[in-house]
């Protein structure tokens, strides 16, 4: 059995529905009017022990709304979750208690207390043993470059400071699963990467379940090796990551800085099938072109022909542009690709 | 019942509250001089009343002075901070975070409460010492039990006074301010406890309405024991029902936060 595993799994608001103005904020008040919102669609949900799964999707897709489902923090309306054998709306403190969870807007911190404190009384709340505590608080201490802060209260910490901090104080107690709801929203690079790189160790090391939601593809590149997307409440991709490249990401760019402008090339260019030219300024151009129709040589070697080559470098179409597309509509995963 | 663990957990639930007091050092000190102010007023305002009588609504001066400590050390052995602060993390939402530890709010919430009364209590004590050696007459009982049992009738009074304000905030789930609520709560504690007037200048009716209600075991039951209105017998019987209270409050709110959190994870925070 899939350590998270959910069947059928949907949820509905009712929502207010107010006519606008006055008037209608006082008819609401007498004869109040709702209409049933579906955030999720009735979905299947398999994850196995050790994953790291990237839940990516336009804003108000449904994301956190799953998240909260299987945190146990929000009842499904319909449909079975199961986490690590535990239903986590009916039991939530045994599920909580299994569970370590990030959500970047919130702090699980004391605001106003130094935050070994709040550590300490987490080591309380979930019972670890002083050894395993120690061996831990140690570890983070270094990966996440705490120490120079640690004697702080939270409300004095910078926005990476303060997640390192709660990225630590979610993982403390050794928990199976962790969920992440945008852990680098608003982060600085280096930052991003200390984090990314905490998350894949500990991944790597006690093959704790990632579930991550993000808008930084980065972090999807870096962590998951797979991906569901889930637009308007329903699932429309869920595999691997590198599968989702090869089939989608076929898309090269070959940019290039020329000598002198080459009004023939770009005449030409504009009929090939396959290739799309795009002018930057008169020296600058780029051409993006399909990598299993043509291969990077053809393309340069075309180029060439037309007079001298000052640089060029080249780009694959990366997961941003893939996901971008799906977002846009413009790509649609759930038939064949085409 | 509760384990040795979980105790250990309410406990360094409480003694991080107390931190969060000490943190403040400056609105703690506010705080105590505000209270002070308070207090003198008080004072002022009941010396004028007496002024010219020798006993109001069968109260002598001496005997309102004592009322008035004890009112003032009732009242702020539970803490401002509690009085704001569940209804706070309502409306912030930062409740999530809660429930997704493996810890009861309620009795978190208690354990807070109790840490930081610790201090806020300390402080009155503390300013009502300094305030009985300036001030001639205050009848302090002489029997140790007395002390014993107001001692009790204190924490007791915690506990009811923690039941109401816990309750307050709850209602914070439906409603999307809070201060309204706090406001409602605080005026019908002070009148129906006997923090404004002793309940027996209250009309008759009034009277036998609070003697009802859960509010007279906060103010009403100490002071009664504190200045032995009430034999020992009478103590017990008042101690048994802030307990009845006591315990009635914490189930009602176990009850309404598991309507409420029903509400939350079915509608969504």
């Amino acid at each position: 059995m899939s350590i998270i595993e959910a069947r059928g799994l949907s949820k509905s608001f009712m929502q207010a529905v107010k006519e606008p103005g006055l008037g209608g904020a006082v008819k609401h008040l007498f004869l109040p009017r709702h209409i049933e919102k579906v955030a999720v669609k009735p979905l299947d949900l398999s994850v196995e022990a050790g994953e790291t799964v990237a839940y990516v999707g336009p804003n108000g897709a449904g994301k956190s709304t799953t998240i909260k489902m299987l945190t146990g923090i929000l009842m499904p309306s319909a449909g079975t979750v199961s986490v690590n054998g535990i239903n986590p709306y009916k039991k939530r403190m045994d599920n909580a208690a299994q569970i370590g969870a990030v959500f970047g807007q919130r702090t699980q911190l004391w605001w106003d207390i130094p935050i070994v404190e709040s550590f300490s009384l987490l080591k309380d709340i979930y019972q670890i043993p002083g050894a395993v505590y120690k061996t831990n608080m140690e570890l983070f201490t270094e990966m996440l470059g705490m120490s120079e802060f640690i004697h702080l209260s939270a409300r004095k910490l910078s926005l990476g400071q303060r997640m390192r901090a709660d990225l630590a104080a979610a993982l403390l107690h050794n928990p199976p699963i962790l969920y992440l709801d945008e852990p680098t929203i608003g982060l600085d690079v280096s930052v991003k990467q200390k984090i990314r790189e905490f998350i894949k160790q500990i991944n790597q090391e006690q093959n704790t379940t990632v579930m991550l939601t993000t808008h930084d593809l980065g972090d999807i590149e870096d962590l998951c090796k797979r991906l569901i997307i889930i637009d308007h409440g329903a699932i429309i991709y869920d595999g691997s990551l590198s599968e989702v490249k090869a089939r989608f990401a076929k898309n090269r760019v070959i940019f290039f800085q020329v000598g002198s402008p080459m009004p023939e090339l770009y005449a030409q260019l504009a009929q090939t099938p396959g290739m799309k030219l795009a002018q930057q300024s008169a020296q600058e151009f780029s051409v993006s072109f399909d990598r299993y129709e043509y291969t990077a040589s053809e393309v340069v070697g075309r180029v060439m022909r037309y007079g001298e080559v000052v640089d060029f470098r080249m780009e694959d179409t990366n997961i941003e542009q893939v996901i971008k597309a799906v977002y846009d509509g413009k790509l649609d995963l759930t038939g064949t690709g085409e | 019942m509760m384990t040795a663990a979980q105790f250990k957990m309410y406990r360094s639930i409480a003694n991080r509250s107390l931190q969060r007091v000490l943190a403040y050092r400056i609105s703690y000190i506010i705080t105590f001089l505000a209270n002070s102010i308070n207090l003198l007023a008080i004072y002022f305002l009941w010396q004028g009343i007496y002024s010219g009588r020798e006993v109001v609504g069968g109260y002598t001066w001496d005997q309102m002075k004592t009322y008035l400590l004890v009112t003032f050390l009732a009242n702020s052995v539970l803490s401002w901070y509690s009085e704001s602060a569940i209804s706070g993390k309502i409306l912030d939402g930062s409740v999530a975070v809660d429930l997704l530890k493996p810890v009861d709010f309620q009795t978190a919430r208690f354990a807070e409460t109790l840490g930081s009364s610790l201090l806020e209590g300390g402080m009155s004590t503390v300013l009502l010492i300094l305030f009985a050696t300036f001030l001639t007459g205050v009848t302090f009982p002489g029997s140790l039990s007395v002390y014993v049992l107001f001692a009790v009738s204190l924490l007791g009074a915690i506990v009811v006074k923690f039941g109401v304000v816990y309750l307050a905030a709850l209602l914070c789930f439906w409603s999307t301010g809070s201060m309204g609520i706090v406001w409602t709560r605080i005026a019908l504690t002070n009148l129906l406890s006997g923090a404004l007037v002793p309940l027996a200048f209250f009309p008759d009716w009034l009277e036998k309405l609070a003697l009802l209600l859960p509010f007279q075991a906060i103010i009403h039951t100490p002071s009664m024991i504190f200045l032995q209105q009430a034999d020992t017998g009478e103590s017990l019987r008042l101690i048994g029902i802030q307990l009845f209270w006591g315990a009635a409050l914490w189930i009602a709110g176990k009850a309404m936060w598991n309507w409420a959190v029903r509400q939350v994870t079915i509608h969504g925070g």
